[in-house]
């Protein structure tokens, strides 16, 4: 796992950013145990609080559950689940792409367009 | 949530100072600091807590049910270290490991010798030995730690474990306490105290805050995190922001200070820079906001 210490995104998002990754892509499956909060926030050198607020925020998502006295484990994901957990993805990305182009007065026409010609491009 | 100990409302009269009513909570299963100026009442309140020193009204408990700390039961249970001299300072690796050993139920000699190689101190068990007053401050409290580590206990109760040590040591602190709490995943706790929170802000979870005796703020770190703001701003507009926030210092070029999240939005339309504040930045902010309301 890779941690920037002083970024401006919350350290807890980041560590939850790569645990969703990894569960959306399926490294990690269905049943599989999350490492222990303390041990880590001693691997990763941060504080408890932080880890124990990633594991929290991957349960409010629904992609874990806390399993009382004995830690996290990994969720079935089901389908439309792991669909909107990516259309959430789609969304926080675009919403970046927008304030891209507000900030190049970019409108919404050439916005379209780039997209179109970026899509095709894909293809 | 489960506590390690839980003040309720301890007070302690000296001629020239007061502490309390203290009322706070030590977390089960976290690092704790307590953070305030020199002369605040954290060494005070802490010698309460491990038995040093007297107090004049209040309770603390411990573990959800213990009261007396002159149980040796609860002792056994918790590792203080004091940041004075802890033991005569004619002792050595030796003396200490064989008074442990007497003192405590759970002394572990063979973990003393490992942590001693681990911070670099010697072998207790070896003929020559050096007395902990030829020692250098940084490796009497390497000595204290290794002591106190040593023993297999469910809270640690250090004050200003930090203060003597090298940047190299204070990172081996952190991961000392790391190590600490995840062995038992839970089970265990630290209370430290710090008047210099910066290099422990990756090993502290929850933060007490103490001025003038009295606690003015606790909370979990994150939770501090998102009540608190960091704000900047150009000192054009400092009139405008500074009833909105909690602490302030600026000249006619810039200011900064904290202030409460749900003031984010209007501080935003002074086209103020909002940030989330580190705990270092966050006690700046807490501690200076004390001592303006001690000016008043």
């Amino acid at each position: 796992m890779k941690i920037y210490q002083n970024s401006s995104e919350p350290i807890y998002k980041q560590i939850a950013a790569q645990i969703r990754e990894q569960i959306l892509t399926g490294k990690l499956k269905a049943g599989e145990a999350l490492p222990s909060i303390r041990g880590l926030a001693q691997d990763l050198k941060i504080s408890v609080i932080t880890t124990m607020k990633a594991y929290e925020e991957l349960s409010a998502e629904g992609l874990v559950t806390a399993s009382k006295g004995r830690g996290y484990y990994v969720n079935a994901q089901d389908e439309r689940m792991l669909k909107e957990q990516h259309m959430r993805q789609l969304e926080k990305n675009l919403t970046d792409a927008i304030y891209s182009a507000r900030i190049a007065g970019v409108g919404l026409d050439e916005v379209q367009q780039t997209l179109e010609t970026l899509w095709n491009m894909e293809e | 949530m489960k506590k390690a100990i839980e003040i309720k409302g301890i007070t302690k009269e000296y001629k020239d100072f007061t502490l309390g009513e203290v009322h706070a909570e030590i977390p089960c299963g976290f690092a704790t600091a307590l953070i305030g100026a020199n002369g605040a009442g954290k060494t005070t309140l802490i010698d309460i807590l491990c038995g040093v020193t007297g107090k004049t009204s209040g309770e603390a408990e411990y573990f959800g049910s213990m009261t007396d700390i002159d149980d040796d039961s609860l002792r056994n249970r918790i590792g203080y270290c004091s940041s004075a001299n802890f033991f005569p300072m004619d002792w050595t690796l030796k003396t200490i490991a064989n008074s442990m050993e007497l003192g405590f139920d759970n002394f572990d000699r063979a973990r003393f010798a490992e942590l001693c190689k681990r911070f670099k101190l010697g072998d207790p068990a070896a003929k020559k030995q050096k007395k902990l007053m030829k020692l250098s401050d940084g490796n009497k409290m390497r000595t204290y730690l290794a002591a106190v580590l040593a023993r297999d206990t469910e809270l640690l109760v250090l004050d200003e474990p930090a203060s003597s040590l090298d940047p190299l040591a204070r990172d081996l602190l952190c991961d000392m306490f790391r190590e600490y709490l995840s062995e038992r995943d839970g089970e265990r706790s630290v209370l430290f105290s710090t008047h210099n929170i910066a290099d422990m802000e990756f090993a502290t979870d929850h933060a007490i805050f103490m001025a003038h005796g009295q606690v003015i703020e606790q909370g979990f770190v994150e939770d501090l995190k998102q009540k608190y703001i960091l704000v900047h701003g150009d000192g054009m507009i400092a009139d405008k922001a500074k009833p909105l926030m909690l602490s302030f210092t600026g000249n006619k070029t810039s200011f900064e200070g904290i202030a409460l999240a749900e003031n984010a939005e209007m501080l935003r339309t002074y086209d103020t820079a909002i940030e989330t504040p580190t705990l270092q930045q966050l006690s700046v902010g807490i501690l200076r906001k004390a001592e303006e309301n001690a000016e008043k």
